[in-house]
């Protein structure tokens, strides 16, 4: 069995008087795919917030990749996203005034060094080989997410986390990210995302289903 | 934890990330750009006049007359003092400090149509001392020229005397008299438009006082001068003199620099602060377009001071450019100026460069603490959650 990379225990947000998540524990090994899903309100945005080091928890414990990053301030849990967390947007959020290669090389740029030659092979890796030197608003919806997924990739994360990775993207394009995804799953990587694509929670090891800031264990499902 | 230092960090990457950021949005660059200019030109301008003023202002001061008197003592005994005083005094101010210094004897006269106040003078002086004078015809300037005179326009008015004529001046006692011909009309705005000046050698042979004067005006620039002094000296020195600033025209000649100083501070601290205001108003609508760009930043690992130094880089770039065109700009507005005020070129003072620098540059960062504060505060957990 492989090593856990992400154990939560009895995790906690509260925003004033309102629980978003509620004491909740999760382990995750590596190489999972983990769906996290659930109906608006139940607490999946905090949860990935927190999961991605992007806020942190008013209470419990959450290790990652042998962190603990439950304590720590703004500049270290910046440091723990750049070295061990690949993020994957809904809307993309690619820098709208570099290139392609550009806004791959700025994942390197924060992580360590820009490898021009690495981004291109990141690139190539999602089928955009021919799209380097495209700004983002001369690339389709499907291919704004296939850089953001190269741009998760290329710091070798140990988890990939994934907001909606398709809820932009028509049917063919949203395949063809599935797929990506299925290819990167049996490549071995550790993927999390937050849906509310039933599509997409299928094609996902494990689902975790929130409710109310609380994980549904009734609902729990696991996929062979 | 491996914590990457930032020091690793590719300078190639930041300035590809600089120029692209610039580029893409070049019409507020631009605003920026031409805010900084503008301030920038107006301080340079302004401080160029300032090192220039004190001593084109000084010149121009001097043109309204006579700073220095120098004269027979109330204690003395005499109206008058021995002429010898004006080579005197002449020999204690340096040359350069010297505008122009005239002897006077007054005395009346009789004239053709009634009597009046003769003032003998040296011409080349008295018009350095008195550029203002409105004179119809020609000045005297030649010292030795005993032919010719310069009528007041009110005496002029009451004798029908115009440029040209003859005019006769006796004096009973003396029954001296000597025939002159009006060479111009002098309007002055003051006692002298009802006098008839001649050189000083003649007023002296119709006065009936060889060797005698009643003064002595001169025009001293008073800056890094010790014009007190000069006075307390002459007075030591020569027995039955008074000598004294005409305290009126040096203090205000002083006042009015400062004042004129003042104001120009004044426009400079409120231009700088409209530039500031505009700068910081540019910049903070940078950081609101570009709330997205700085949140995905941080979401990628970016620290806080990698986002203050990218805004104090860019805004230092957009600053130095500006400061750079605005100071080229800011000499020609000095020369405009100084042609407009003083009628002369303002000269270059390397001082000026790095002044201009510095307070620019500082408002530009002062423009920038706000809207830097506001990239800091981007949360990326609000900012890049989906829709």
């Amino acid at each position: 069995m492989n090593k856990k990379v992400l154990e939560m225990s009895a995790l906690t947000k509260r925003f004033g008087n309102v629980t978003a998540v509620d004491a909740v524990d999760l382990d995750i090994r590596e190489g999972e795919w983990v769906a996290i899903m659930g109906p608006s309100g139940s607490g999946k945005t905090t949860l990935m917030n927190i999961l991605s080091c992007l806020d942190a928890p008013t209470d419990g414990r959450y290790v990652l990749d042998g962190v603990d990053t439950s304590h720590l301030d703004d500049r270290q849990r910046a440091v723990v996203r750049r070295e061990k967390i690949g993020l994957v947007f809904q809307q993309f959020h690619l820098v709208p005034y570099l290139s392609a290669l550009e806004n791959i090389m700025l994942a390197q740029y924060y992580h360590s060094m820009t490898d021009r030659e690495e981004a291109a092979r990141a690139l190539e890796q999602v089928g955009l080989s021919h799209r380097l030197h495209h700004r983002p608003s001369q690339l389709s919806g499907g291919e704004q997410q296939r850089v953001c997924i190269a741009r998760a990739l290329i710091n070798q994360p140990a988890i990939i986390l994934a907001d909606e990775p398709t809820g932009n993207l028509d049917e063919k394009n949203e395949q063809i990210v599935l797929d990506l995804f299925g290819e990167l799953h049996k490549a071995g990587r550790t993927i999390i995302m937050v849906t509310h694509n039933p599509e997409m929670g299928e094609q996902a090891q494990r689902t975790v289903r929130l409710h109310h800031g609380r994980i549904d264990d009734s609902a729990a499902s696991a996929a062979a | 934890m491996a914590a990457t230092s930032l020091n690793k960090r590719d300078p190639r990457m930041f300035l590809r990330i600089l120029l692209q950021s610039l580029r893409h949005r070049k019409s507020r660059v631009a605003i920026a750009f031409l805010s900084v200019l503008l301030g920038a030109a107006v301080v340079f301008a302004l401080l160029s006049l300032y090192f220039d003023i004190s001593i084109k202002m000084s010149r121009e001061l001097r043109a309204y007359g006579a700073n220095f008197f120098v004269g027979a003592a109330a204690d003395a005994g005499g109206a008058t003092v021995d002429e010898e005083v004006l080579g005197r005094v002449l020999s204690r101010i340096p040359e350069e400090k010297l505008v122009g210094a005239s002897p006077y004897l007054y005395g009346v006269a009789r004239l053709d149509l009634g009597n009046a106040v003769l003032a003998g003078v040296d011409f080349a002086g008295l018009e350095k001392l008195s550029p203002f004078w409105q004179v119809e015809g020609n000045w005297i300037t030649v010292g030795f020229d005993e032919e010719h005179c310069l009528v007041g326009k009110s005496l002029a008015e009451n004798m029908a005397l115009e440029v040209g004529d003859s005019v006769t001046a006796r004096k009973r006692e003396t029954g001296f008299s000597k025939k002159l011909t009006v060479r111009g009309i002098v309007e002055t705005g003051a006692a002298e438009d009802d006098q008839i000046f001649v050189n000083l050698p003649l007023a002296q042979k119709v006065l009936g006082e060889e060797g005698r004067i009643n003064h002595v005006m001169l025009s001293v620039l008073s800056r890094d001068f010790d014009i007190e002094g000069l006075a307390a000296d002459l007075e030591r020195e020569l027995p039955g003199v008074s000598a004294e600033p005409l305290r009126k025209v040096s203090y205000s000649e002083g006042r009015i620099l400062e004042k004129i100083k003042g104001l120009m501070a004044l426009v400079a601290v409120v231009i700088l602060a409209a530039t500031t205001l505009c700068v910081m108003t540019t910049l903070m609508a940078m950081v609101v377009e570009r709330t997205r760009e700085i949140a995905l930043h941080k979401a990628l690992g970016a620290e806080n001071r990698s986002i203050v130094r990218q805004f104090l880089v860019e805004t230092g770039c957009i600053g130095l450019a500006g400061i750079a065109a605005g100071m080229a700009v800011g000499f020609l507005l000095a020369q405009l100026l100084g042609q407009a005020v003083f009628g002369a070129s303002i000269s270059f003072r390397p001082v000026t460069v790095p002044l201009t620098l510095s307070v620019s540059l500082l408002a530009a960062l002062a423009a920038a603490a706000l809207p830097v504060r506001m990239a800091v505060r981007v949360a990326p957990a609000v900012v890049l959650k989906g829709e």
